[in-house]
């Protein structure tokens, strides 16, 4: 079968003893930054960047992977000890998690969430082997129209998925478009937005906007409301679940997995809708669903699988489309295009050692991640005990050296400043910045292809509706936005996101 | 009957000072675009010219804004908290400090030294880490020396990208 054989070419890839200690220094670090709050996965990523230009490209992508899915190991650590969500998906384990903890269960909390997360790794990785290949097949069918209808409905899930209000995402949705226009034009040469700036000409700097924005302005954010810790004193207890409590996370995670997988292929940040939906589902089917809240196994079990998993298969867009889903795979654009590899189904075909690699190098990475969570927890225990006034300097020092790295350019930490002023007013007005890097990444894509699409239909916009798979990606986006705003809905979306 | 106070107070006003301004923000931003992008050719939709774009979502950007202000005369939000300016100051002066100090700078008349990261590094932290309440210098002095030293080691040796470390002491 091909699916063996590419596996194995995968495997022999990811098995290198080079990809093999950047695959676990990508899942330390992001097992580190996970736990730390105040340090998101998009920041760290955007910050690392500029470290793995030195390394090939499999390398360094595999690399990143690992501080992706890596960051939502760790942030399940985070949000049973400290009850803070060390990232956004694991805002629902929170809910049980941390009660379980200060029943004296964190060691069983912790282990479920690990095993969970392990198993649903394992499943997603089975199911971007099976699914990249057709998916691929699927997108060079695709012409320049229905790129377009893809991104737009990529765009419209973005900013109903987004936290917080509609209107307001779907500003800096917008935002992020305009941004991508800045630079000279492809196709005519003429210089846009530059002011005449001769830095500005080739448009504005993806690393510089991403790390002013999420490296900086996060520092500003973090400054000015200090997080409380509640680090809970209770001893942590045996790790590993006795049988009757495997009895009763088994279906849990089996559900989280299916569930978050499915929503992690989503365009526009469905992996973030994983943990909640499997949560309201746990709930719902529970003989008992007034346990949820009080430490119930099944609301760590199902929602940590669910987040794993969707992490994984948010890479299906974007290794078989090229399109990222979310801020952080946006990033790997950045990431892929700075080293030459333009995402998209050709990359299959093209670099099937890059795209075997990094799925095989996934496994091993949830693997080593079960290891580096559950004998480790104590020092990550202690980690949590760094105070932030250490913290954001280190973060800052970072970014400077990577920024500064990235063309060995001094204008660039200027630049970069200037960005986290900007996105520091951006907090400052409610803005959640993460739709905006996401509108900038797919800017220019949306433009060419857009642009094609009108050359190819002589100037007619029914290009978009004539042709079958375009116009039903166009319905689905609308559909989706009509439900978000209908009221009633949009009331229950409220519920689900500040639950 | 004459409206009684309290249903008159029910009319349009400033409900959610945030929405409020973040519209304002958003039109002015589309607006400011917009000018910008003034002399480039809209093209025609067979042949889009470079201005097609940039005026398009400029003009969006601005129409949300509009509905985000409209939107924050009839709906309750979050008030304007004001800016916490030493952060800023400190955190985004120590990253230009930085850049300033990690290969020289020439602006007009003034000339700064190649100075490099062993004095650029301890200078963003001590600058950054003055930003925190909780500051105590000792701690931070050390911690500046043991994390350039470490940044050092990993950027310049572990990872061998080319950044001046102290061309005027060490040469390198």
């Amino acid at each position: 079968m091909d699916m063996i054989a590419n596996l194995t070419l995968g495997f022999g890839v990811a098995l290198s003893l080079q990809n093999l200690a950047l695959c676990f220094a990508g899942c330390f670090i992001g097992t580190l930054i996970g736990v730390l709050p105040g340090v998101g996965p998009i920041a760290t990523i955007a910050i690392l960047l500029p470290i793995t230009f030195g390394v090939d490209p499999v390398g360094a992508l595999i690399m990143l992977a690992g501080i992706y899915y890596g960051a939502q190991y760790g942030g399940s650590t985070t949000a049973i000890l400290v009850n803070i969500p060390g990232e956004a998906t694991s805002v629902v384990t929170t809910l049980d998690g941390h009660q379980m903890a200060k029943q004296g269960r964190a060691g069983v909390a912790l282990g479920v969430a690990a095993l969970g997360s392990f198993f649903a790794g394992c499943v997603a990785t089975l199911f971007i082997a099976a699914l990249g290949a057709p998916l691929t097949k699927l997108a060079l069918l695709f012409g320049p129209a229905e790129y377009f209808s893809l991104m737009v409905m990529g765009l419209c899930f973005a900013v109903v998925l987004a936290r917080g209000s509609i209107l307001k995402a779907f500003c800096m949705i917008m935002l992020g478009l305009l941004l991508s226009t800045v630079g000279t034009d492809l196709e005519t040469g003429q210089e846009r937005l530059t002011f005449g700036f001769p830095p500005l000409s080739d448009g504005i700097d993806f690393a510089v906007l991403a790390m002013g924005v999420f490296g900086f302005a996060e520092v500003l954010r973090n400054l000015e409301n200090p997080e409380a810790r509640d680090v809970v004193k209770a001893k942590i207890g045996r790790l590993l679940p006795d049988w009757s409590e495997i009895k009763q996370s088994i279906k849990p995670v089996l559900r989280g997995t299916f569930i978050g997988g499915i929503l992690g292929i989503l365009p526009g940040n469905g992996a973030v809708l994983g943990p909640f939906a499997s949560y309201t589902l746990e709930k719902k089917l529970a003989k008992d669903p007034s346990r949820f809240g009080r430490g119930a196994i099944e609301g760590v079990a199902g929602p940590e699988s669910a987040n794993n998993a969707g992490a994984q298969t948010a890479f299906i867009p974007l290794l078989t489309l090229g399109i990222p889903p979310n801020a952080v795979m946006a990033l790997m654009v950045g990431a892929m295009t700075i080293h030459g590899i333009i995402p998209g189904p050709q990359v299959m075909t093209k670099n099937p050692e890059l795209f075997w690699g990094m799925i095989a190098s996934m496994w091993i990475g949830n693997l080593m991640l079960v290891i580096i969570n559950l004998p480790l927890v104590g020092v990550w225990v202690k980690l949590l005990q760094v105070p932030y006034r250490l913290m954001f300097p280190a973060i800052l020092i970072f970014c400077c050296i990577g920024i500064y790295s990235v063309n060995n350019q001094p204008v660039d930490v200027a630049f970069t400043a200037m960005f986290g002023l900007f996105g520091y007013l951006l907090i400052k007005l409610g803005f959640e910045p993460a739709p905006m890097l996401l509108g900038f990444v797919l800017g220019k894509l949306l433009e060419e292809k857009m642009r094609q699409a009108l050359i190819i239909s002589r100037g007619s916009f029914m290009t978009f509706i004539e042709r079958p798979i375009s116009a039903g990606l166009l319905i689905v986006a609308v559909v989706v936005l009509a439900i978000a705003l209908l009221p009633s809905i949009s009331k229950k979306r409220d519920e689900v996101f500040t639950e | 009957m004459s409206l009684n106070p309290i249903e008159r107070a029910q009319g349009l006003r400033i409900r959610s000072q945030q929405d409020m301004a973040a519209g304002l923000f958003m039109v002015a931003l589309g607006v400011f675009a917009f000018v910008l992008s003034g002399d480039l050719p809209l093209g025609s939709l067979r042949q889009i010219g470079p201005g097609m774009l940039p005026k398009s979502f400029a003009v969006i950007c601005a129409a949300l804004g509009l509905m985000l202000s409209l939107a924050s005369l009839r709906y309750n939000g979050e008030k304007l908290t004001g800016w916490a300016w030493r952060g800023v100051f400190l955190v985004l002066g120590g990253a230009c400090l930085f850049g300033l100090a990690i290969r020289g700078f020439d602006i007009g008349p003034i000339h700064i030294p190649q100075l490099g990261l062993l004095v650029a590094g301890p200078l963003v932290i001590l600058v950054s880490g003055l930003a925190a309440d909780d500051m105590k210098w000792k701690e931070l002095i050390i911690f500046a020396i043991a994390m350039t030293t470490a940044c050092a080691l990993l950027f310049k040796y572990a990872l061998s990208l080319p950044i001046p470390l102290a061309p005027w002491l060490l040469g390198i």
